[in-house]
């Protein structure tokens, strides 16, 4: 069945267009062996792919080596032709249709086609479709260059995001793709008055919108360095043990919320207060997309409630301050580090050391003596592994820096970045006289603070994420 | 209270333990190794006991109840809270917050799955596999907090740079401080150009006074697949501990273990050797009294007493690195402190003057003057 829609869409297209002369060449010896050994799909280039696991099983292989087929097709040509249905319609044109959307237990295609053109839609804006284009080609013509690789490193970062950039691109092309070829399908199986075919290929476009919803939300973390890992320091403000208990609790807040999401957490550095709570503590978090996600929590947080260590039960105002920094892969760091500008000292130890004493505590601070900053780590059960913890920390701050530097000169950025200082105030989680927590930056808000200090943080950090893309996308 | 799970094996006859926690071990080294590769001569081969297979190698055969774990963790806690400062301020032995941690390793040591009793909403089973029985945790608790045992004697290893290595009552724990002592070798033969017979790379390196065969093994990894170590240690325990490590880490190709007094089994390789390091004892035998519970209660006094001034093995050792290294050949030894290390440097240039060439004093991670290094010329 797949050749008669070859041949139908070959003859739906000019005579002109690239894409007839390639798909009449395809059509006499389209038979499987020559769609599996050619065009294989190949788009895992980089871990930003967006999952394609919930393209429709009942689709026949054949048909979906002809998608891959066209997708390449598409790529390799880099040809400006829009993908349709054989009779014409588009992505944009399903959009500009505005059938009505209606509840996902309608069996009715038209609304799932519409939602998912619509979702699509915003995939791309969040993607910054037309950007990411001129980018990837910009990219690819450096790639060309034949001394490219004289210098590794830069050409290593360059092949590197123009793998990302294309993976971003084939997905999406790919789920339009997917779209257009349901459609056909349900109108071929029309035709042909094939009632299971059609039933299927309607479940096929459900699935399809139910898969895409989460994609949305990954289009969210569409930023350089979105996928990596994570550092989170919490820090006490003023205000003594009411604060850093405060401190403790939005640290618990995180440590819950990363293992909901199925992330590691492992405590790297923690000063604990006298009484309770902690005065800082920097953990790491492990997982795809952790830095993504915790980016949105940088800033102070602000508790409000009647004081347990208060004798007079007043109501307390206190702070934590959130910083976030991400954990970039070896070979993408900003700054080099050079052991001779490191101080490297043993803290909490005392009296002659050595065969003398026996300790298990081998904590380690680390100062980058240019710019100053710290990096502690004490939790490992070896020096030697308080050391490497602390060196990732260290490199994790001094990259952060690094690239709030460089954004600033690169004037498009600056906004952005700037309103995620740590003295920011962020979010407020009042106790007493009332119940709520909200967000400063969104408005958004819950009236269930239990929650939300038990990590339920996902709606905080979505609706600020998009927020602040869209703002983005408005400056543009 | 059940203290047997360290001689569990021992109503087998001695040979079959041997064998029975020998097999263990290998199974769970990093590199599966075959039970016997040594090609040198042991002197006085250990007749003793075997080395004791650190907790978090043995098997979970044991389970208890997430409640009744709970109730033990909360009870070694209280333990824990009850000590304050106490013994830091009588001898700077561990507070509370580092009882805490070690609390936590051990429970990371002794469960099959640690995270369960910390995140109790994920266990499907309440049931909770250990690798003592409970009764034991109760115990070796009770030893940490009471006895001032050391921790990692109660856990049977140590975690030493990148290593976890096992160790026993009869050998010491390798300290922190000695770590750099693998960070100093590294120095040097990375500096190093080639790696043929003549470097340091690939020649023939000596740990004396080698322990638990920490910095022995933290060296041969440097080296990779050049070079060879011979160790030396005078107590049976130390050998064993150490063949037990070497092993673990299959590096008994590269190793050879030897008893004896320092260069006394090294007859043969006067000015051939390419690398000596040591940490032997250098503790002024009047200040062992006074030192920390965990270290002079527990820790063996051959591995800490270096004399009246503490320096008996240190200018052993000076005087025997002048015959034994070969020209250009690295020396690297832990001391005291300042003291010591000035002493040893001024012996070096005065009544060895002309021996040695670029003699050096690095500080530890606390700033204390820990170490002299330098070269045969
Ligand atoms: C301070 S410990 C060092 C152990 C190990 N190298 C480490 O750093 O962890 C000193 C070691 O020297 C050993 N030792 C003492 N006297 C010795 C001697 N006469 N000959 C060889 N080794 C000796 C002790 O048994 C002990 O293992």
């Amino acid at each position: 069945m797949s050749s008669i829609i070859l041949i139908r869409r070959a003859y739906n297209r000019s005579s002109s267009s690239i894409l007839f002369r390639f798909q009449s060449l395809f059509i006499p010896n389209s038979h499987p062996q020559f769609s599996t050994s050619t065009v294989k799909p190949q788009n895992h280039a980089s871990g930003f792919d967006l999952p394609s696991k919930n393209v429709s099983s009942s689709i026949s292989n054949e048909r979906l080596n002809f998608s891959y087929r066209r997708r390449l097709l598409l790529f390799s040509t880099q040809a400006a032709v829009e993908a349709s249905t054989s009779d014409g319609l588009t992505v944009d044109g399903i959009v500009a249709n505005q059938w009505t959307i209606l509840d996902e237990n309608e069996s009715d295609w038209k609304s799932h086609a519409s939602a998912i053109a619509q979702s699509i839609c915003l995939i791309k804006k969040r993607l910054k479709w037309k950007e990411l284009k001129v980018r990837l080609e910009l990219l690819s013509f450096q790639l060309e260059k034949p001394d490219i690789w004289d210098d590794p490193v830069h050409a290593g970062k360059i092949s590197r995001e123009h793998g990302t950039l294309m993976g971003k691109m084939k997905e999406v092309n790919g789920l339009e793709q997917e779209l257009l070829e349901h459609i056909d399908m349900i109108k071929l199986a029309r035709e042909e008055d094939d009632v299971d075919l059609e039933l299927e290929s309607v479940k096929a476009l459900l699935r399809m919108r139910q898969s895409l919803k989460e994609k949305e939300l990954e289009a969210l973390l569409a930023g350089e360095h979105d996928s990596c890992s994570c550092f989170i320091e919490v820090q006490a403000g003023a205000g003594g043990t009411e604060s850093m208990d405060w401190a403790g609790m939005v640290m618990q807040m995180y440590k819950m919320w990363a293992q909901r999401r199925g992330y590691g957490v492992t405590v790297v550095d923690e000063m604990r207060g006298e009484i309770a709570g902690i005065k800082r503590a920097t953990v790491r978090v492990d997982g795809e997309y952790a830095y993504g996600y915790a980016k949105a929590e940088v800033g102070a947080h602000r508790l409000v409630r009647i004081s347990p260590f208060d004798s007079a039960k007043r109501r307390h105002t206190s702070f934590a301050a959130v910083a976030v920094t991400p954990i970039l892969g070896d070979g993408s760091h900003h700054v080099q580090i050079s052991e001779s500008d490191l101080r490297i000292e043993r803290y909490r130890s005392g009296g002659a050391g050595g065969q003398h004493a026996n300790v298990t505590d081998s904590a380690v601070r680390i100062t980058h003596i240019p710019t100053g900053i710290t990096a502690a780590c004490q939790n490992e059960r070896s020096q030697h592994q308080n050391k490497a913890s602390a060196m990732a920390v260290l490199q994790s701050r001094l990259d952060q820096r690094e690239m709030v530097r460089q954004a600033q000169m690169n004037a498009q950025y600056t906004q952005s970045l700037t309103d995620n200082s740590w003295g920011n105030q962020i979010r407020s989680y009042v106790l007493h006289p009332y119940r709520m927590v909200k967000d400063l930056r969104t408005n958004f808000e819950v009236s269930d603070p239990d929650s939300v200090l038990e990590g339920e943080i996902d709606d905080f950090i979505l609706s600020y994420l998009t927020e602040s893309m869209d703002k983005e996308n408005d400056q543009v | 209270m059940n203290l047997s799970i360290f001689t569990k094996t021992s109503i087998l006859s001695p040979t079959l333990s041997s064998r029975i926690i020998l097999n263990r071990s290998i199974s769970n080294s990093i590199t599966p190794t075959p039970i016997i590769s040594r090609c040198y001569p042991i002197p006085n081969p250990p007749i003793s006991t075997n080395p004791k297979t650190p907790l978090f190698l043995r098997p979970p055969t044991f389970s208890a109840t997430l409640s009744d774990l709970q109730k033990w963790q909360n009870w070694a806690k209280t333990l824990a809270s009850s000590i304050g400062s106490t013994f830091t301020d009588s001898d700077n032995g561990p507070n509370s917050e580092n009882l805490h941690r070690e609390l936590n390793w051990l429970i990371e040591d002794a469960l099959e799955n640690p995270q369960f009793l910390q995140n109790p909403q994920f266990i499907e089973n309440p049931q909770l596999q250990l690798r003592a029985e409970l009764g034991d945790l109760y115990e070796l608790w009770k030893q940490r907090i009471e006895e001032r045992r050391p921790f990692q004697y109660v856990v049977g290893c140590e975690h030493w740079r990148d290593l976890v290595l096992s160790v026993e009552e009869g050998v010491l724990i390798p300290r922190p401080e000695t770590e750099l002592m693998v960070d100093l070798v590294e120095g040097v033969v990375k500096e190093e150009e080639d790696d043929d017979d003549d470097g340091l790379k690939g020649g023939l390196w000596v740990d004396l006074g080698t322990g638990s065969g920490a910095i022995a093994i933290g060296i041969a990894r440097v080296l990779g697949g050049f070079g060879r170590v011979i160790v030396v240690d005078l107590s049976s325990v130390a050998v064993r501990v150490a063949e037990f490590n070497v092993k673990r880490y299959n590096l008994q190709d590269k190793i050879s273990v030897k008893q004896g007094s320092w260069f006394e089994p090294l007859s043969g390789f006067e000015g051939r050797v390419a690398g000596l390091v040591s940490n032997p004892p250098y503790i002024p035998s009047g200040h062992i009294g006074g030192l920390q519970a965990e270290v002079g209660r527990h820790e063996p006094r051959l591995a800490l007493d270096g004399g009246e001034d503490g320096m008996a093995d240190l200018l052993h050792l000076c005087n025997g690195a002048a015959s034994m290294l070969k020209s250009g050949g690295f020396f690297a030894f832990e001391t005291n402190g300042e003291d010591q290390c000035k002493f040893l440097v001024d012996h070096m240039e005065t009544v060895y003057y002309g021996s040695f060439y670029n003699l050096k004093i690095v500080k530890d991670f606390a700033g204390i003057e820990r170490f002299v290094t330098g070269f045969r010329s």
